[in-house]
């Protein structure tokens, strides 16, 4: 830190109250989950929210300690924190399983999931080795080294095992896509490898990561909305084959796309983009016309498994409890929620919603603020991770830029799959609501990504990594 | 290479699936009720709380039908935790099969429904984690055996629910019966759940809507365990149940009682109706049944197929329901008519021609008084004619045409060959025949007086039912008009119904009442009257106006009836009595009428002799 210069100087002050914000969100919604009106007391230590307010000093604590620290360190020390917690999660495939997982560690009285650790560890390294590589090596070594880092806490953590933290560690995979560092080495080799042919570079391979996302979710939206037919209960008697819906929303988003990317594109740029959104459209229009083709094709009882999966079949006693439990209780919060403490279905006491003070703490916030709460809440989400996007791209460093990407890409993989299992979009899997859950090393890992970030981005004027 | 514009990939990906949610959370939150449902389906539990139903009093105050607390053994069967059947059983007084049958009769008893989503599979509506009623509808001695054992079988508890009880074990066919409510009955009125009472018969099946007051709704957030945690959204949503008004009814509950057992051993019915206001004061239905008698869906059970197989019928209403020749009481009106269309005159005498019909020896009736006393079928002969064949057209036929339809509407405005507006199910019209009906019979212009003459002394096709009779007193008594007969006096604050305030008027003069009611009297009073055993022998010179009927019953013994009411000068009861089988009126009705007249207003009775002699009769084959 240079002389006379403030701890607060630099600070990213949006980005911090957005922080806030989420932080007092959070412990407000978990004090009304798991109210105990015995002991209405917010400091009550026997109660969860007493409990998750001492979560939140230490969270506060960690983070002025790492304010505290010179930046520079986290390069420094990116391969021992890595490898730490690498060790952590050995440790912790030989403790007793709890709730059939080896997750967590016990310190004294308090538990600590290695694995939440692990992705600050792997963002650091991957920051470290990606900012290290010279602009061109693009090569296929670079790309195996970029996806070892991620690829081993990730078996790791698939030992555990814990598919909600394994399915978050493929964000890295939008980080290094930011960075250049996609399959196109290894989709080029192959390419190659039939005679006659000899690209320099391949589109797919290029794009690969973003084009295997757009169709994963193509084809699940596909399959949620071709059995159905759409009806409004606003226009009776309009309702619309679910599959011309599908086409129909394809149709008005690449509209969408193509305005707004007329306005960001250069002139020269704009044919470019027509034809590729056109591409886009007759490519998506085919994969979802395939999808519901094969789908109908298939057999009753793979049928059963993937409507069950999507959410699509009404099982609510069996396998879909926890989905339809969750969908009932966002749903039912109506445009303006039932009122703070008011939740019926998701609270910790009538356990309609399991887990609803940790990973189903959408449930109760919905139910209680409506949809106008989560509107809002979605929103400021939105905001917090184009901030960090911005804050990525203003830093000089590649390593902090690096590290801002997978902090994005952490927090919104959260986002999606945790909200996604509450509205019917994503499978149930387990992990948090960034600074909402309850829970002391989701809330402890959360502040630790986003301080150092805020630290990182303080400093990005003096330091260049 | 520049990788600089991979930010937008990245940020339209964030920004899509934001989008996504948004427009999804708003669909589910907003525009789609389904999960709004489903949520109150998983958390919400609407309960209900049924109110006792209103009380009922009698004329005096007396409360005659009132609630008691019953208790139903409930369970929930996934609160069931390893049920020791043995211990059970014993706790209950039971077998240890009937415990596993009555479980599964109460899985029967909810049906099953087709399930689309498994292919139309039928599968029962029983679901495990809802409370059902294991034993209903026990009394507090039969709960206290067993409440407190409950602690030690986990899923069963008990629960209040409220059921009639009768002060007096009377007034059955008054009062009617509660029962559970069918299927039907559950989709026509959303009021009633499952397991809910509705009044089957009489007043409670008339008044139900009223009786049965206003359900309160609680809704309650339930766990996933189905304990109840807490009201939901703190109460703003209930309701609070609201108990139906006291009814008071214009039964005299002593009355009714008195009557109940003078008819004892008999068939037939006493109806007393107060002229001044078409209240009636008693309802005698015999054979009849003790109303506790029908008082749950346990003791439904065991006595209604007693009743119901009963051959003398003591569910039927006979007062309200059965359909009697009125006998001789019916040549009130014909003397009426006949004064009204000035073919006869309180001084009309005619001889008392056997060769005409049949009639007891008598002197001939020098006047209508006279004709009233002797009860002389042929001067009632001679009477009808002259109403029904007035020479107004040539043919004989079509003068009787006119004749006959005019003494139809006379008929009708006293009451009669129509169903009362009153307030109690399962009235029948009776029968009072006009031109159209003997078209069918015999063929248009095909009969005269003659065909048709024993209509005359209220025999043949005429039938009247015993309120109708009683009625016909009331309309003399009051010389020209009636109330229609009617049981509640007043619901809570509020009077009686619109209809039961409407007085109707006969289509006779007043004045032409004046000889009626000294032919009446004289029925009573005078010697050679018919109805000498009416008398009332008391200080207080309580004059009794009425007359006899002896309906002849092709099947067997004649009918006693007898109709009359008191005082002369001031009425404050009319009664009929209908005893069959009993032969002559004057023998057993009029004595019976007599001793209600007493009861009602002296509030005793004097003559012990005349009440044993009535008391100990039977006509019962």
């Amino acid at each position: 830190m240079r002389q006379g210069e403030k701890l607060t100087s630099h600070l990213d002050w949006p980005l911090l109250i957005t922080y806030f914000l989420f932080l007092i969100m959070g412990m407000a919604t978990v004090y009304s989950t798991a109210l105990d009106p015995d002991h209405p007391n917010l400091f009550d230590y026997s109660q969860k929210y007493g409990k998750q307010v001492v979560w939140l000093g230490v969270s506060l604590f960690l983070g002025l300690m790492v304010f505290l620290i010179d930046s520079t360190i986290y390069r420094k020390f990116a391969v021992p924190i890595y490898l730490s917690t690498l060790v952590l999660l050995i440790i912790v495939l030989f403790m007793p399983p709890i709730n059939g997982a080896r997750a967590w560690l016990q310190l004294g009285g308090f538990g600590i999931q290695p694995a939440e650790f692990a992705k600050t560890g792997t963002a650091l390294l991957l920051a470290r080795y990606i900012s290290s590589l010279n602009i061109k090596q693009q090569n296929l070594n670079s790309v195996l080294v970029a996806n070892a880092i991620m690829v081993v806490p990730m078996i790791l953590i698939l030992l555990q095992p814990d598919a909600g933290t394994f399915v978050v560690f493929t964000s890295f995979l939008f980080v290094m896509y930011r960075e250049g560092l996609t399959y196109d080495p290894l989709v080029l080799k192959l390419v190659n490898m039939i005679p006659g042919i000899k690209f320099k570079q391949t589109w797919v391979g290029t794009h690969f990561i973003p084009i295997m996302f757009a169709i994963v979710f193509l084809c699940i939206v596909t399959l949620l909305l071709s059995n159905n037919t759409i009806t409004f209960s606003f226009l009776p008697g309009v309702s619309i084959p679910g599959f011309f819906g599908v086409i129909l929303s394809l149709v008005v988003f690449c509209l969408i796309a193509f305005i707004f990317l007329r306005f960001i594109s250069t002139k020269r740029e704009r044919r470019r983009i027509t034809t590729v959104i056109i591409i886009a459209f007759v490519l998506s229009a085919s994969i979802a016309s395939s999808v519901n083709y094969l789908f109908q094709g298939l057999k009753k009882h793979q049928k059963d498994r993937i409507e069950l999966f999507l959410g699509l079949r009404e099982d609510p006693n069996g396998e879909d409890y926890n989905r339809n439990r969750a969908m009932a209780a966002v749903g039912s919060g109506g445009l303006l929620g039932k009122g703070y403490t008011n939740a019926s279905v998701a609270t910790i006491e009538s356990n309609h919603v399991p887990e609803s003070e940790t990973d189903f703490i959408f449930c109760p916030f919905a139910e209680e603020w409506g949809f106008i709460g989560t509107f809002i809440l979605i929103v400021l989400y939105m905001f917090m991770f184009l901030r960090i996007i911005m804050i990525a791209e203003r830093q000089r460093s590649r390593f902090n830029r690096v590290y801002a990407y997978s902090v994005v890409m952490i927090l919104f993989y959260h986002l999606a799959v945790n909200i996604g299992m509450n509205i019917g979009f994503a499978p149930v899997i387990g992990i948090p609501l960034p600074f909402f859950s309850y829970g002391g090393s989701s809330m402890m890992s959360f502040s630790m990504l986003m301080f150092i970030l805020l630290k990182l981005d303080s400093q990005r004027s003096h330091v260049l990594q | 290479m520049n990788f600089d514009a991979r930010k937008y990939v990245i940020i339209v990906f964030i920004i899509t699936v934001g989008l996504i949610y948004i427009v999804r959370l708003f669909f589910m939150q907003v525009i789609d009720d389904s999960w709004t449902l489903r949520a109150q389906e998983i958390a919400e539990k609407r309960k209900q709380i049924v109110p006792p139903r209103g009380a009922i009093f009698d004329r005096k105050g007396v409360k005659v039908v009132s609630n008691r607390t019953y208790y139903n053994l409930m369970f929930i069967e996934d609160e069931i935790k390893h049920l020791d059947t043995a211990a059970f059983a014993k706790v209950l007084g039971w077998s240890r099969d009937s415990v596993a049958i009555r479980f599964k009769a109460i899985v029967k008893e909810q049906g099953t429904y087709r399930d689309k989503n498994d292919n139309y599979r039928k599968k029962p509506n029983y679901q495990s984690d809802r409370p059902y009623a294991f034993i209903k509808e026990m009394t507090l001695e039969e709960i206290a055996t067993i409440a407190p054992h409950l602690d030690k079988f986990p899923g069963f508890y008990e629960e209040i629910t409220s059921m009639r009880s009768y002060t007096y074990p009377n007034g059955a066919n008054i009062f009617g019966y509660l029962s559970e409510v069918n299927e039907e009955e559950i989709k026509e009125d959303h009021f009633y759940r499952r397991g809910d009472n509705i009044g089957r018969a009489g007043i409670e099946r008339f008044y139900e809507k009223e009786l049965r007051g206003q359900k309160g709704i609680r809704y309650i957030v339930t766990s996933a365990r189905n304990n109840e945690l807490k009201p939901y959204m703190d109460g703003i949503y209930d309701t609070i149940a609201k108990q139906g008004p006291n009814f008071r009814l214009g039964i005299d509950i002593l009355l009714q009682e008195y009557g109940e057992r003078l008819m004892n051993g008999k068939r037939g019915c006493i109806v007393a109706i107060e002229p001044s206001t078409g209240e009636i004061l008693a309802l005698v239905s015999s054979p009849t049944y003790d109303p506790n008698l029908m008082v749950g869906n346990r003791n439904i059970a065991k006595n209604y197929p007693k009743l119901i197989l009963d051959k003398d019928m003591p569910l039927f209403p006979r007062p309200l329901a059965a359909e009697y020749p009125p006998g001789s009481i019916f040549k009130l009106l014909q003397s009426l008519i006949g004064l009204q269309e000035g073919v006869i005159t309180p001084e009309s005498g005619f001889p008392c021609n056997k060769g005409l019909v049949g009639c007891h020896n008598h002197p001939s009736a020098g006047n209508l008084m006279d004709a009233i006393k002797f009860s002389c079928n042929p001067y009632y002969y001679a009477v009808t004619r002259r109403i029904l064949q007035q020479g107004k057209k040539k043919s004989v036929f079509a003068d009787a045409e006119i004749g006959l339809n005019k003494w139809h509407q006379y008929m009708m405005s006293f009451g009669l060959g129509q169903k009362f507006d009153a307030d109690a199910t399962g009235l029948r019209p009776g029968l009072i025949p006009n031109s159209a009906y003997y078209d069918k019979w015999y063929g248009h212009l095909r009969w005269a007086f003659s065909t048709i003459r024993s209509i005359s002394i209220g025999q043949g096709e005429v039938k009247l039912t015993p309120l109708q009779m009683a009625n016909i007193a009331c309309i003399i008594a009051n010389k020209g008009w009636y109330y229609t007969p009617h049981f509640v006096k007043s619901i809570g604050n509020k009077g009686s119904l619109p209809q039961f305030k409407v007085k109707h008027k006969s289509m006779i003069d007043s004045k032409h009442y004046e000889p009626i009611i000294e032919g009446m009297r004289r029925v009573v009073y005078v010697s050679g009257g018919t109805g000498g055993r009416a008398k009332i022998n008391n200080e207080e010179k309580i004059i009794v106006c009425g007359k006899t009927g002896t309906v002849q019953n092709p099947q067997g013994e004649d009918h006693a009836v007898f109709t009359c009411f008191a005082p002369m000068d001031k009425p404050k009861i009319a009664i009929v009595v209908f005893i069959e089988n009993a032969g002559f009126g004057g023998t057993w009705a009029a004595p019976t009428a007599s001793l209600m007249i007493e009861k009602y207003l002296t509030r005793k009775v004097k003559d012990k002799e005349k009440e044993k002699r009535i008391l100990e009769a039977s006509f019962k084959n």
